[in-house]
């Protein structure tokens, strides 16, 4: 069955179409939570918020987008609140995470390639959730996500060129907040 | 050209926007700017450890768990949208209540008005006329007089009215 077929039934309360398009995008409302919190526990909680909330909105889905980008609104905009409500908590643990990698510099040379990795892929991730979280969704979208600057314009409701800019100015940010960890001479976490 | 505008094209260059008037500006700028080189390698960096190598998969039987949480919520909502409307209504309800009350103590009945018979028969569109015709379309004047004879004691008897509702 189509998707505007299966849209079309849920919307007059047939479960089961419902549940055609759950099986279609848990993966992918799943990942996008789980991009944008690192929590796979938390992601799982999230994704079923936001078919719920779908569900619950889907007497005013007008089939102006696709189903799949309005579905992504809901989802993005519903982390976003928990993230708005988590930023408190990740600037102590950034602060936390920030002490101690500082400490442990000698012993972070002598640790193997993927275990460096891995560290750095913590640290740019932990940086991230520290940034505002516009920029945060931004860069989930776009470079973790990999969707196209269009996609993203319909998903945040922004026009193209506030998402070229925006992206601009979280990279930017990323980098400033990532730079106290890059400048350690000779450090394994060196980019 | 200004590394700040150098920095614009580079974060371009990693979503492929670039025109090949704009690469080619980047490349030559980056070939003789090494603060621009250390950047390109720290954005580079930074962009591959953001790409996820290990995508987890939410819990099994997420339709299943998804299910009961809808008609728990259907059932709150409409709860929430008969709890809104009550909310709206008992005030309304209160002040036709209100409305009511004032209307019975403040405005006096009016005066109760008797009706004649011919003037319930007018109220019920009939000719109030009717029964007497036959009494003037009587040519012999002893039929008359015995037919007004008749309707007076009839009358009288209270029979007259069942005349009418028989009519009606």
């Amino acid at each position: 069955m189509e998707e505007k077929e299966l849209v079309r039934l849920s919307k007059e309360g047939d479960d089961e179409a419902f549940a055609a398009l759950v099986k279609k995008y848990k993966m992918k409302v799943f990942n996008l939570a789980y991009s944008l919190t690192r929590d796979a526990e938390m992601a799982d909680d999230l994704a079923q918020e936001a078919f719920i909330k779908a569900y619950f909105a889907l007497p005013k889905f007008r089939f102006r987008s696709e189903f799949g980008t309005w579905l992504y609104r809901i989802t993005v905009n519903h982390v976003r609140d928990y993230l708005r409500k988590k930023s408190r908590m990740n600037k102590m643990l950034y602060e936390g995470f920030k002490e101690n990698i500082l400490v442990q510099e000698d012993e972070w040379a002598k640790k193997e390639q993927a275990q460096i990795e891995k560290q750095r892929r913590k640290l740019v991730h932990q940086c991230l959730q520290v940034l505002p979280e516009n920029y945060q969704v931004i860069i989930t979208l776009r470079d973790i996500q990999g969707f196209s600057y269009e996609k993203i314009s319909e998903i945040l409701n922004i026009s193209p060129g506030t998402v070229d800019s925006r992206i601009h100015r979280a990279r930017k940010m990323l980098r400033k907040k990532i730079t106290p960890f890059l400048s350690q001479k000779g450090g394994s976490h060196e980019m | 050209m200004k590394c700040k505008k150098i920095e614009r094209l580079l974060l371009q260059s990693f979503d492929g926007l670039l025109k090949e008037k704009e690469t080619e500006e980047l490349e030559n700028h980056i070939k003789g700017c090494f603060l621009c080189q250390e950047k390109r390698k720290q954005y580079q960096a930074i962009l591959d450890s953001l790409k996820l190598k290990d995508w987890p998969e939410p819990k099994p039987y997420f339709w299943e768990r998804l299910q009961p949480k809808l008609k728990e919520k259907q059932k709150y909502e409409a709860w929430l949208v008969w709890k809104t409307w009550s909310m709206r209504a008992i005030p309304v309800f209160l002040l036709l209540v209100l409305l009511l009350t004032a209307a019975l103590v403040f405005i006096p009945p009016g005066d109760r008005v008797e009706l004649s018979e011919s003037g319930v028969l007018l109220l019920r569109n009939l000719n109030p006329l009717e029964e007497t015709r036959t009494l003037f379309e009587e040519e012999k004047v002893e039929n008359k007089n015995m037919m007004l004879i008749f309707y007076t004691v009839e009358e009288k008897n209270g029979n007259g009215s069942i005349y009418y509702e028989k009519q009606l």
